[in-house]
């Protein structure tokens, strides 16, 4: 048993430098062999899978749906171009600010939504996600309405080698790298014990001792900072921010990613993130309606199917290759997909 | 105060649209306990199919026949597909799931019929009565009427016919239903197929004002979650009068807040949703739950 559990654990190790050492080759490889604009919308990619992770963190580990991720998004986004176009704060330190702004906002909308379940929330940030579009347009005389912020992309320093694309896709890698390391920390802390243990059963957690509003308000608030963070970097990787970028779709697009990479992973949020960057890309050249129609496939026949996306499903490949060299691994531990 | 009775009016047609869709979302939500998504896309599609029936040359009231058996059929076939398999599963699973078909049915629209808007026919008559300058026209007073004959229709099923009350006990009791011999898994997808017509219904009501198109519905479906939000999501009566007070508000929030105005119109449901939520979470009619263990 003991020996099962450590081969466990070992296995788990192994995926994780695996998946470690793959994130430092793409991060060094693709800005040497990629075209210039494959670059760009991989560093588009990176910052929604900021914001997938955050989704994550709350619907995988937390068991509440959210679909407002694209309103604190958007929140990152304006509230990054705002302060570079109108203060002197440098670009990057926008970003922690926009953290805490979303989470003060995600702080405020989770009060009444959080009393209740998850279908309560889904309502409630279903709506908050239409109201944002339309929202931008009317508060014209800070978001420009229609027309937009155009900002200046931070320029990379002296002694970077690369061009400004390179420089942008760089802080988008250290941006993300430094947020899997916080959601790494947070869920193999307490924090992460708690937050699984109100998914799995509340009553139960709540016997023991922890407080249920507390954890799901905190839950939501760390994603919520988790967009803004990401919506922030998107503003500063993108250049210009307009009501177009954030339409109901992103919320929906975010949902998507989770889903498809599976919503318990670390590194399906960045599968889910390239899914949804590039599939609408590739599809539409078909048909505008195809990529929704391939979403909805995707959404509809993971649910039914696989529920924990294509790292699940790596997963249990990976279980069933090394099943005759540790056989007492699959006795001794029920699989439990859930777990991260 | 012409202009208040004027906008009260409109409202109130409004509101008898949002209603019809409150009462679909309130009776898979009843019977299920799922608030599905995609009920206003699911209605969107058969009003597509009935446009296309009217411009095949097929005669108006038999298109809309055509269109709402569909839609009920339609409404079955969903929840026996994409809803029976996953009946147990988590909250967050089956929303996501309704979100997968919310987008598919619209995609469908899109990929079939085109992103432009087309005109349907209006099927109320035209008239316009005016009563000391307030202007009443038929399709308003046709789209209450449409809905008083909805829910009395649904209000007599439930109450004086047996399959009425098996899918009421169905929906109450699940498990101990099976034992007194209920076929607990056909009432429940009757109630998805009752659903399917009223959503439908709603969406030939919409399609002649805001025009067929694939995004008809978005902003529907958003005031119909906050009429059943408001009225309670286990009450017929509740999604109704919630309809009714989501229309009303919403006519009278566009023309009497200047800052809200017509571009801002949403927010009026999502402040609704969020009052509710705050002083009585159950709705006006709902009954407060208790966790299930």
């Amino acid at each position: 048993m003991i020996a099962a559990g450590k081969l466990a654990a070992l296995g788990r190790r192994e995926l994780g430098l695996a998946s470690l050492l793959l994130w430092i080759l793409c991060a060094i490889l693709i800005p040497l062999i990629l075209p210039g604009f494959l670059v760009y919308q991989i560093s588009v990619a990176l910052t929604y899978a900021i914001a997938i992770l955050g989704l994550n963190l709350l619907l995988g580990c937390n068991g509440q749906i959210s679909m407002a991720q694209g309103v604190f998004f958007a929140v990152g986004g304006y509230a990054s171009a705002i302060l570079v176009t109108h203060t002197s704060i440098p670009a990057l330190a926008t970003l922690p600010i926009d953290a805490v702004i979303t989470g003060v906002l995600g702080f405020l909308v989770g009060i009444p939504a959080l009393r209740l379940q998850g279908l309560q929330l889904a309502i409630t940030t279903l709506g908050l996600a239409a109201i944002v579009p339309p929202l931008a347009l009317k508060l014209d005389w800070i978001t420009h309405g229609a027309s937009g912020i155009s900002l200046d992309k931070p320029d990379p320093p002296r002694w970077f080698p690369g061009n400004q694309d390179i420089w942008i896709y760089v802080l988008c890698v250290l941006g993300a790298t430094i947020c899997v390391v916080v959601m790494h920390r947070l869920l193999r802390g307490d924090a992460g014990r708690s937050f699984r243990a109100v998914r799995d059963n509340a009553l139960i957690a709540a016997a023991h001792g922890i407080d249920l509003t507390k954890v799901r308000l905190a839950a939501f608030v760390t994603s919520a900072c988790f967009a803004g963070f990401g919506g922030g970097l998107f503003a500063l990787a993108n250049g210009y921010v307009s009501p177009e970028s954030f339409q109901v779709t992103l919320s929906l697009n975010f949902l998507v990613g989770a889903v498809v990479g599976g919503i318990t992973s670390i590194q399906g949020a960045f599968i889910g993130a390239l899914f949804v960057v590039f599939v609408p890309d590739w599809a539409g050249e078909v048909s505008p309606a195809l990529a929704a129609l391939i979403y909805a496939v995707c959404l509809v026949g993971l649910m039914l199917v696989a529920r924990d996306g294509v790292v699940g499903i790596v997963r249990s490949l990976l279980a069933r290759l090394t099943r005759t060299t540790i056989r007492e691994r699959a006795r001794a531990l029920p699989a439990n997909p859930n777990e991260l | 105060m012409q202009l208040l009775v004027q906008q009260i009016v409109e409202g109130l047609a409004a509101g008898a649209i949002y209603a019809s869709l409150a009462l679909a979302l309130v009776l898979v939500h009843r019977a299920t306990r799922i608030v599905n998504f995609a009920q206003g896309e699911m209605g969107l599609l058969c009003a597509y199919l009935a446009w296309q029936l009217i411009a095949w040359g097929v005669p108006l009231i038999l298109a809309l026949l055509l269109a709402a058996v569909f839609s009920f059929a339609l409404g079955v076939v969903v929840f026996k597909c994409c809803i029976r398999p996953v009946l147990a599963a988590s909250a967050e699973t089956i929303v996501v799931i309704c979100t997968g078909l919310f987008l598919g049915f619209e995609a469908l629209c899109l990929l079939i019929w085109g992103p432009d808007t087309q005109a349907f026919p209006e099927v109320l008559p035209r008239f316009v009565w005016t009563i000391q300058g307030v202007r009443l026209t038929s399709s308003n007073v046709g789209m209450l009427i449409v809905l008083s004959v909805l829910a009395a229709g649904l209000a007599t099923w439930f109450k004086f016919t047996r399959v009425g009350l098996g899918m009421r006990a169905a929906a109450a009791e699940r498990d101990n239903s099976l034992l007194v011999g209920i076929d607990v898994p056909a009432m429940l997808a009757m109630g998805w197929g009752i659903a399917g017509v009223f959503g439908f219904v709603a969406a030939v009501l919409v399609a002649p004002h805001l025009l067929l198109s694939p995004t008809m519905m978005l902003s529907v479906i958003i005031y119909a979650l906050a009429a059943a939000t408001l009225g309670g999501w286990d009450s017929a009566p509740g999604a109704i009068v919630g309809g009714l007070i989501v229309g009303v508000a919403e006519s009278l929030g566009a023309s009497f807040i200047p800052f809200i105005g017509a571009e801002l119109k949403l927010v009026v449901p999502f402040a609704l949703i969020t009052l509710a939520l705050l002083i009585r979470p159950q709705g006006i009619f709902g009954v407060a739950t208790r966790a299930r263990v």
